[in-house]
């Protein structure tokens, strides 16, 4: 069983993909993906459906024979090794079908312990016990499959998976079944069990929120290519394409033509005006279309708009309190699409219909052009648009 | 306990069969309900003592009553099992309430037929005809009612425009992607002109981008139509969204119903104050009325803490002396308090999440060495390298409730779970 070493590193094995492909027939899934999970940590492999983050964890599994590239596990090719050789912990959305109806939770759990030669009984109840109480489902430890809602069972699935004291941990959308409460909570868990477990975690998600909750690095996966990898923060925060800054997270588009550069801003003509931007790879020379991204809560709607280095007129649209924040939802004149802003706390800017001042700063506004949509290089402007905030 | 209904989807209905609610509204239109004169201001949809038994003993839905408002978009929610979908099902018609009488725009349409109820329909699967065109899939309900073919293709333009599906008349449903194939669902049913539109947990199984753009989408199309919305979930994210009035359901009964702020803002029950959004609730006895009534001292195992009373429906004096929950959600968590209201905590987890602040799980433990979470969220991102640390909030965002849950003797933890 790893442990975790007071440097947050662990013993755990690395995992790695080197130049990784695969297709199914015409259809290339995985193109030569690179992608290095240090020990001890959570890797969260996001992206649309059908973009190969499935098949990824699955050829890390050995599940699925690769076209091209090698697997490694600390450094080791993994090419040869069969499944149960690979020694790592699955576990999947589908977790209904993995259950053994006949057995109690506590059989369940021991099960694959009890495959395994050379454990003691002693030490099979003893790691079992450990694990019900570490999931919080000791007492149902004589209940059989049918009897458990549907956190519970995915508890036990866990618990299943962990019992065998893996270093490595893959896990394919895990909670996508399950109510959103219990999936906030079970978040919560896998935090904390990973902090005690320090195995080295792959996990697929298409939810945002556990994506960003749970990941110490986003992969971001896309038509098969790795468009960045980084710490959540930095994908968030500095998007290298601009299908990274629309699929993580929220962002608003603004469209229109580049005309240069006014010391360290980059300047856009659009249909609301000309607007400052940044960018680490601005377009070459005027002209180039351009995509301008801002995040909903970098936004600023009334008084403080006006501050702001781009100010523009706008029409309310749209005002919803969800709790914690209010979200607005604004037509600024020349632009396409209607833009998002999330404020903290119950806020009022107007009725619908008023015009509003909204503005934002050049440092929130980041630019991107025909060249930089995106890593695969296939990727169109509609596409850009289709992906709505 | 099992919430065991039967949904409209079961009972052989394959692809291809005629799915009763959404389009089978045939019958003769004079016998449906609905008719324009009823008196304005009736409820749209009003549920009275609705109770639901299965076999005759698993009790699903308990004696429940509601309204809601013409043209309102009403979210029911609930933990598993609450009876949110038998409750749905029940005035869709294909469920027999073992109590109870609901009524459309005033009538009375327990013992009706679905087909005559007025309702349209929509699942979570869309359930569109597989070899139909869009066109076709929109229209096919206004020929089963027997609509003049030249006003049946007016009426389909009309809607498919209305539902930006236009351009793509001519497809058939594998050609859509998931947003198109919801759109002309919905155009289905909102095509015969329903009085009340039912959706069951139509975005469950989508993915993130795609639920929040549906989301807006739904909320324009509630707003093109003169269509009453009744929507059944269990992401309160959702619900807070798109609701004009939220239902709030637990094992079978109402908690609350009001307006998103209403719920959110002055929740009836700890249940509620959880369930919608999060809420640290902490319970003690009240010892005492204090700043002139506006709040109560409220003794509790981690401490003396003082609650606003402006939520309670009693006399502040009258609870003195009984043991009663408050919550604090945990946006108004701060650190290093000045206040009244001081507590400290074990740093259990930071989270930063990019764009939405950051969440610590704290963990507070009393004398007896009982140990309660709480959560604190900044929407700046902190970075936060102590294990203790003090937390406080101020009395006026401290709810006091009267109760923890209409259902009494409820471990919340676990009934918000659906477990």
């Amino acid at each position: 069983m790893p442990t975790t070493e007071t440097d947050g590193s662990t013993d755990a094995r690395r995992v790695e993909v080197e130049s990784l492909s695969k297709s199914f027939g015409d259809e290339a899934v995985l193109r030569e993906v690179d992608l290095s999970v240090a020990p001890g940590e959570i890797c969260v492999v996001v992206g649309p459906s059908g973009c190969g983050k499935s098949t990824l964890l699955k050829a890390i599994a050995g599940l699925v024979e690769t076209d091209d590239g090698v697997v490694r596990f600390d450094g080791a090719d993994a090419g040869d090794l069969s499944i149960p050789e690979r020694d790592v912990a699955l576990v999947f959305q589908e977790f209904e079908e993995t259950l053994f109806p006949h057995m109690t939770v506590a059989e369940n759990v021991a099960f694959g312990l009890r495959q395994r030669e050379g454990v003691a009984d002693a030490e099979i109840d003893e790691r079992v016990d450990e694990m019900l109480d570490l999931l919080a489902i000791s007492e149902l430890r004589d209940d059989h499959p049918d009897e458990l809602s549907g956190g519970q069972q995915q508890r036990v699935e866990l618990a299943r998976q962990l019992v065998r004291g893996c270093d490595v941990l893959l896990m394919d959308d895990p909670l996508a079944d399950l109510d959103y409460k219990l999936q906030k909570r079970l978040q919560l868990e896998l935090r904390r069990l990973h902090a005690e477990w320090g195995a080295t975690v792959v996990y697929v998600t298409h939810n945002q929120d556990q994506a960003l909750t749970l990941a110490d690095t986003l992969a971001v996966l896309n038509d098969g290519t790795i468009e960045q990898v980084g710490a959540p923060a930095e994908v968030y925060d500095d998007p290298q394409t601009a299908f990274v800054g629309r699929f993580v997270g929220d962002a608003n588009l603004a469209e229109g033509e580049y005309v240069g550069t006014e010391g360290e801003t980059l300047l856009v003509e659009t249909g609301a005006g000309r607007l400052a931007a940044t960018s680490h790879a601005p377009p070459e020379s005027a002209g180039v279309h351009s995509y301008v991204l801002v995040r909903p809560e970098r936004i600023a709607v009334g008084e403080d708009a006006a501050r702001k280095e781009n100010v523009v007129e706008a029409t309310l649209q749209g005002r919803t309190f969800t709790g914690e924040e209010t979200e607005f939802a604004v037509d600024v004149a020349g632009i396409d699409e209607q833009f998002q802003i999330r404020v903290p706390g119950n806020v009022s800017v107007g009725a619908i219909g008023d015009r509003v001042t909204v503005g934002w700063d050049a440092v929130d506004a980041r630019l991107f052009h025909d060249g930089t949509l995106s890593a695969s290089g296939e990727y169109t402007p509609a596409q850009l648009r289709e992906l709505f905030s | 306990m099992s919430e065991r209904t039967r949904r409209a989807t079961d009972g052989g209905s394959q692809p291809g069969d005629v799915p009763d609610a959404t389009v089978d509204q045939g019958g003769e239109p004079d016998a449906t309900v609905g008719p324009d004169d009823v008196p304005d201001g009736t409820p749209a949809l009003e549920v009275r003592n609705l109770t639901k038994i299965y076999d005759g003993e698993v009790l699903a839905v308990d004696a429940i009553d509601f309204q809601i408002a013409d043209g309102d978009f009403c979210v029911l929610i609930g933990p598993s099992g609450c009876g949110k979908s038998t409750t749905l099902h029940s005035i869709v018609g294909n469920l027999a309430p073992t109590e109870g009488r609901i009524y459309i725009h005033g009538q009375d349409v327990t013992d009706t037929p679905t087909y005559r109820r007025n309702i349209g329909l929509v699942f979570q699967d869309f359930q569109l005809f597989p070899h139909l065109t869009v066109a076709a899939n929109v229209r096919y309900g206004l020929d089963r009612m027997g609509v003049p073919s030249e006003t049946a293709e007016a009426d389909v333009a009309d809607i498919l425009s209305l539902m930006r599906l236009s351009d793509i008349a001519d497809r058939l449903p594998e050609e859509l992607s998931a947003g198109q194939q919801q759109r002309v669902a919905l155009a289905r049913s909102l095509v015969l002109e329903p009085k009340v539109l039912l959706l069951d947990e139509p975005l469950g199984d989508l993915d993130y981008k795609l639920q929040k753009r549906l989301e807006r989408e739904l909320l324009r199309i509630h707003q093109e139509f003169d269509t009453t919305f009744v929507y059944v979930t269990h992401d309160q994210t959702q619900a807070m969204r798109l609701a004009d009035q939220i239902i709030v359901m637990n094992e079978g009964q109402i908690e609350q119903s009001g307006s998103a702020e209403a719920v959110y803002n002055r929740p009836a029950t700890a249940f509620v104050a959880t369930f919608v959004g999060d809420s640290n609730i902490l319970t003690g006895t009240v010892a005492d009325v204090v700043d002139g009534g506006e709040s109560v001292a409220v003794e509790t195992p981690l401490g003396r803490f003082v609650a606003s009373a402006a939520n309670l429906y009693s006399e502040p004096a009258s609870v003195v002396g009984e043991t009663l929950p408050f919550a604090v959600r945990p946006q108004f968590l701060g650190l290093d308090p000045t206040g009244p209201n001081a507590l400290d905590c074990a740093v259990s987890d930071v989270i930063s999440q990019p764009g939405r602040g950051t969440q610590v799980v704290l963990t507070a433990t009393d004398e007896q060495g009982v140990a309660t979470e709480l959560q604190l969220h900044s929407p700046e991102r902190l970075s936060l390298e102590r294990d203790a640390v003090t937390v406080g909030w101020d009395p006026a965002d401290a709810i006091m409730l009267e109760r923890t849950s209409v259902v009494p003797g409820i471990d919340l933890e676990r009934d918000l779970l659906g477990e």
